[in-house]
């Protein structure tokens, strides 16, 4: 007999029995939980307004459980205050937007080497530069975002999400707004962030290539989770 | 309507704070600008003669220099004219009870001047049996000295003591006078056979032009004869320059606020985009759109106005002391009016504001009108499109700087330097034009060293600057400008200073001076009993005495000074300084020449050049003087004239002491000769101060001069800070999403909130570069194009080092404290909601 279940195994993230409300009354999570473990891909799945998003700031620490909690390595989120939260998120966690969200005013380079410059690493543009060719951008280390294609952008994106080899990738919908070239190429790096790195990537996605990806898709409705499946699709 | 609501109401009250900054700028703008025109109307406001209340109106006055002889009022009074004719003493002197200052005595006949009108019942007119021992005094005269009716009054005039009784008080005045009857007035003043001037009233139905024809006939040429509005009009030109300077500060000001109503107007419309898209999409006229954010600019215009109207009053109330001082001390005696706000005024006021901010919203408004209505469907952030032509920029800025220059070489307009501020406002836009181009080059200078020195913080705040280059360059602009002002008036005064410093210690080269007890100010002399020259001579250890007559003249229509000394006496204490020529040889050729020396400022004023001859009326005769040489003068603008003594009273052999200057032996004791010299004098009402005194007395006077140059400079230095805390707050607004995303990767609040305090930096630091340059240049053509036009004199270029360091130290905190709100309301945007929105 394996001890599955008992407390002693410290996840990636462990989201127990969380509920977030929002002002207007809506609940948008009621009572999730969830264990999310290192080196695999997790895909979020359920329709528009299933509360995504919601869970993914929760996992990130970007956002609050009105009831319950979610620990990160280990922390339970709402015990750390911003100095601990900030430290959190520069070492530990790496976040990837439907939208890119890289910063207009900066160069391919320096927006992967922003979260870096962030917590004051040493050497910050040698390995931005690194993941930089490691996601095939090289080239285009000195052009500005909207000199770049939308995939390359999200591969960017992806770059510095992963600079700094956080334990943990949060994506939300990496490949929405991507072609289906685009989002293969984002899909292989979160692939391979899981697999090299190490990381918990977690991803809401609507994306059927996406889900097939994962190694464990978790289906949404209405703030709760349906149904886990685990095994890749391909 | 609706869209006006929609767009331009609903977003102002969204953003109350920034609304309230624009709204400020604006008020403090327009609040400096009716201040200055306030308070300086109220300082120069009662030139009207205080007799008038005694009197009544007065059509023609009778003046020349040295006193009009009365022997003319018989040949005044056979004239077929139906007039009043008033023969006054008007002199400065002493209380002699306690000493406590000095007032203006008026003689004029108690007899024959009934008051025409509302002053009736004050009893104006003296018995005859108390003629020669009553007086009427002014209410501030009695409030000054406490005086109270049927009080006696010890007045001390040229060599002697007279008392009088206070009959009357006459209330609702603000200058200290007392009046007297015209023989009481002479003899107390020693001034028999000689009025100061004539008053005269013409009685209904009499033409003024053929009464003045015929007065002027009846009187020597020498003599002056000039309507109330004549003497008015001379003293507001007088005035001119120095009310002008003011009020082209002021406009400052207004200028650095309308860079921010124009901010403003442009982020608003950079931050609409969409939404004007959208409206245009749907049907909405490019005119509509760009009348919408014209109305926006008109309501924080016309909001701004009101608020400054109000403002202002309260502002002109705190600076019309400063400036009543220094008209007094430096142009003309004034007795300060009330303020007073005109409807007009109020109106002008508000239509200033509103039409400021109106053309300053012009070009954003239009820009607003040329969005594309399929700009709604474009995702990204335009600001990025608002294409900076830096490069073409740079062409307009070389040519407007160009155009300055060639500005400062023309001839001033009608004695004003009105291509002196014309280059001054070319320059301001030369800076402003040549910004995008200077801020991408440092900042890409700064570049290595940002990152290095604060990281991720310095990077972003670098980068934002840059791709906001449009709207940085608008707010460092008006910064740049508000510091220009600080530097070149500071630059400006402090050269002045140092100039007059220099000046006073080579021209105050006597140890002692003396002069007559009276009111320490410009255009009156008071005069000294002549046996002091000689009691001072006699004192042991004075070695010279140099003695000097001033009394105002007219020259051209303005007022200028005519002095008298021993030539001798100057040649060889060499206290004159002369722009060409030497001073040995100028000096020696004066005595008993109808030669005269001229100050810069005469010169320069009536383009009188070495060598030119001066017709100047000295008593009744007109004299030719022939000028042998310009000298540095900075006492006052409206120039001297100088000659020997002997030949001053070849012509007025009556004229009166004024100043007398006193050189001690080698070795003798200062203080024990002054103290001598005191005694001496004690029974005359003069004044003696030492050297050092008097040369303090004269920077103190000049610093209070610029006192509210300062006080200017510190509103648009506050306008300045208001338009970048605004600024800063609007940078923030626009970057809530790329905020919230820098917390998403790691950003601490701290580094949030550095990041702001940087880009103030940057601003500030920018800003202190540009207005550093610009306002050395500024100063250049304040000091030797606009201060040389309107007052005629050479100003020495000292740049004041170590306070423009500390100035612009303490500005760059101000920028950097500008950005602390903005800062702390960085901090509190809520990442997840930040980036959700977007
Ligand atoms: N800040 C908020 N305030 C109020 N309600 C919110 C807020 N954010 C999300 N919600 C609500 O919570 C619910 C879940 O939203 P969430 O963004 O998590 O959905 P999602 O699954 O990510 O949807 P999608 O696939 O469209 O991105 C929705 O009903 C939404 O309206
Ligand atoms: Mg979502």
């Amino acid at each position: 007999m394996h001890p599955t279940n008992l407390p002693g195994y410290v996840s990636a993230i462990s989201v127990r029995n969380v509920t977030r409300s929002y002002d207007g009354g809506v609940e948008a999570l009621r009572g999730v939980s969830i264990e999310i473990a290192g080196g695999c891909v997790t895909a979020l799945l359920g329709r528009s307004g299933c509360g995504k998003t919601t869970l993914l700031n929760l996992c990130g620490a970007m956002d609050f459980p009105s009831k319950g909690e979610v620990l990160i390595a280990g922390q339970a989120t709402t015990s750390l205050d911003d100095t601990k939260l900030t430290a959190l998120r520069r070492g530990t966690i790496g976040f990837v937007f439907q939208s890119f969200q890289l910063l207009p005013s900066l160069t391919a380079l320096e927006n992967v080497e922003l979260p870096l410059l962030l917590a004051g690493t040493k050497g910050s543009e040698a390995r931005a530069r690194e993941i930089l060719s490691w996601v095939g951008l090289a080239e285009k280390e000195e052009s500005l975002p909207f000199q770049l294609s939308g995939g390359q952008m999200q591969r960017v994106a992806v770059a510095r999400a992963l600079v700094h080899e956080p334990k943990l990738l949060i994506a939300d919908e990496p490949t929405g707004n991507l072609d289906t070239v685009s989002g293969d190429q984002v899909l292989a790096l979160l692939r391979r962030a899981a697999d090299e790195f190490g990381a918990a990537v977690v991803m809401a996605t609507h994306s059927a290539e996406a889900a097939a990806m994962a190694d464990i898709r978790v289906r949404m409705r209405d703030g709760l989770i349906q149904g886990v499946e685990q095994g890749r699709q391909q | 309507m609706k869209l006006f609501r929609r767009i331009v109401l609903r977003p102002l009250k969204a953003d109350p704070i920034r609304t309230l900054i624009s709204i400020l700028s604006v008020a403090l703008g327009v609040a400096v600008v009716i201040a200055i025109d306030l308070a300086g109307d109220a300082a120069v406001g009662s030139f009207q003669s205080s007799l008038a209340t005694l009197t009544g109106k007065i059509d023609l006055t009778i003046t020349a220099n040295g006193g009009v002889d009365e022997q003319y009022l018989g040949r005044l009074a056979g004239l077929p004219l139906r007039a009043k004719l008033s023969p006054v003493i008007e002199q400065p002197i002493r209380v002699a009870d306690g000493g406590r200052g000095s007032a203006t005595v008026f003689g004029i006949d108690m007899i024959a001047s009934a008051p025409e009108q509302g002053t009736g019942n004050q009893g104006g007119i003296f018995t005859a049996a108390e003629m020669e021992t009553s007086a009427v005094v002014s209410s501030d005269a009695a409030v000054k000295f406490g005086w109270k009716a049927g009080q006696k009054i010890a007045l001390r005039g040229r060599n002697r003591t007279t008392e009088f009784t206070i009959r009357t008080v006459v209330p609702g005045q603000t200058s200290g006078w007392i009046g007297l009857d015209l023989a009481a007035a002479q003899q107390l003043l020693d001034s028999f056979g000689r009025v100061d001037r004539v008053d005269i009233r013409l009685e209904p139905g009499e033409d003024l032009a053929s009464a003045r024809q015929a007065i002027e006939a009846a009187v020597p040429p020498g003599y002056s004869v000039r309507t109330p509005s004549d003497q008015e009009e001379e003293k507001r030109k007088m005035l001119a320059a120095f009310r002008w300077n003011l009020r082209i500060l002021s406009y400052i000001a207004l200028l650095v606020g309308a860079f921010f109503i124009y901010n403003t107007i442009a982020v608003g419309v950079v931050r609409r985009r969409t939404e004007i898209g959208i409206l245009r999409a749907i049907g909405s006229s490019a005119r509509s759109i760009e009348g919408v954010f014209l109305a926006e600019a008109g309501v924080l215009g016309v909001i701004g106005s009101l608020l400054g109207i109000g403002l202002g009053r309260v502002l002109a109330g705190g600076i019309e002391g400063m400036l009543s001082d220094t008209v007094n001390a430096l142009f003309v005696t004034s007795a300060p009016s009330p303020i007073s706000l005109s409807p007009a005024g109020l109106v002008g006021a508000v239509v200033i504001g509103t039409s400021v901010a109106l053309l300053s919203a012009l070009i954003p408004a239009r820009e607003a009108a040329r969005v594309a209505p399929a700009e709604a469907m474009r995702r990204s952030s335009r600001e990025h499109e608002t294409r900076v032509h830096s490069g073409r920029d740079l062409v307009i800025s070389a040519a407007l700087a160009t155009l300055a220059v060639a500005a400062c070489f023309a001839e001033p307009v009608d004695g004003r330097p009105m291509f002196g501020y014309a280059a001054a406002l070319l320059a301001v836009g030369a800076m402003a034009m040549a910004c995008p181009a200077t801020i991408v080059w440092i900042l890409r200078m700064l570049r290595p060293v940002l990152k290095k020195v604060s990281g991720a913080a310095g990077l972003v705040a670098e980068r934002s600057l840059t791709t906001a280059l449009a709207r940085t360059s608008v707010v460092v602009a008006a910064l740049a400008t508000a510091i220009a002002m600080m530097v070149s008036v500071a630059t400006m005064v402090g050269s002045f200073r140092e100039t007059v410093q220099v000046w006073l210690v080579s021209q105050l080269g006597a140890d002692i001076y003396m002069r007559g007890a009276g009111p320490a100010t410009a255009g009156i002399f008071p005069a000294m009993d002549p046996r002091i020259p000689d009691l001072v001579r006699a004192i042991p250890g004075v070695a010279d005495v140099d003695v000097f007559h001033a009394f105002p003249f007219r020259y051209e229509g303005t007022q200028a000074t005519l002095g008298a000394g021993v030539m001798d006496i100057v040649r060889r204490k060499k206290t004159l300084r002369f722009m060409t020529g030497n001073s040995d040889t100028i000096l020696g050729s004066l005595t008993g020449q109808d030669r005269a020396i001229v100050s810069e400022p005469f010169s320069n004023k009536h383009h009188v050049q070495v060598g030119d001859v001066l017709t100047i009326a000295l008593g009744e005769r007109p004299v030719k003087l022939t000028v042998a040489g310009i000298y540095f003068d900075y006492s006052n603008d409206r120039g001297l004239v100088i000659v020997d003594r002997s030949t001053l009273l070849r012509y007025l052999p009556e004229q009166p002491l004024t100043n007398i200057a006193i050189y001690l032996q080698p070795g003798a004791d200062a203080v024990k000769v002054r103290h001598a010299i005191e005694e001496a004098v004690a029974d005359y009402p003069v004044l003696v101060a030492p050297n050092r005194v008097l040369r303090e007395g004269a920077i103190r006077i000049f610093d209070r001069t610029f006192s509210v140059t300062w006080a200017l400079e510190a509103i648009a230095i506050i306008v300045a800070m208001l338009g970048a805390a605004n600024a800063l707050l609007a940078l923030v607004l626009d970057r809530r999403r790329e905020i919230g995303l820098i917390r998403y990767l790691g950003g601490s609040q701290g580094q949030v909130r550095s990041m702001i305090l940087t880009e103030a930096g940057l601003l500030g630091f920018l800003a202190s570069l540009l207005g550093l340059a610009l306002g050395m240049a500024l100063s250049l053509v304040l000091i030797f194009v606009i201060n040389k036009q309107s007052f005629g004199w050479t100003i020495q270029f000292h740049p004041p080092v170590a306070l423009l360091a500390g100035a612009l130290a303490l500005v760059w905190l101000m920028t950097i404290l500008a950005g602390v709100y903005p800062a702390r309301f960085a901090t509190t945007i809520e990442p997840s909601d930040a980036v959700r929105s977007e």
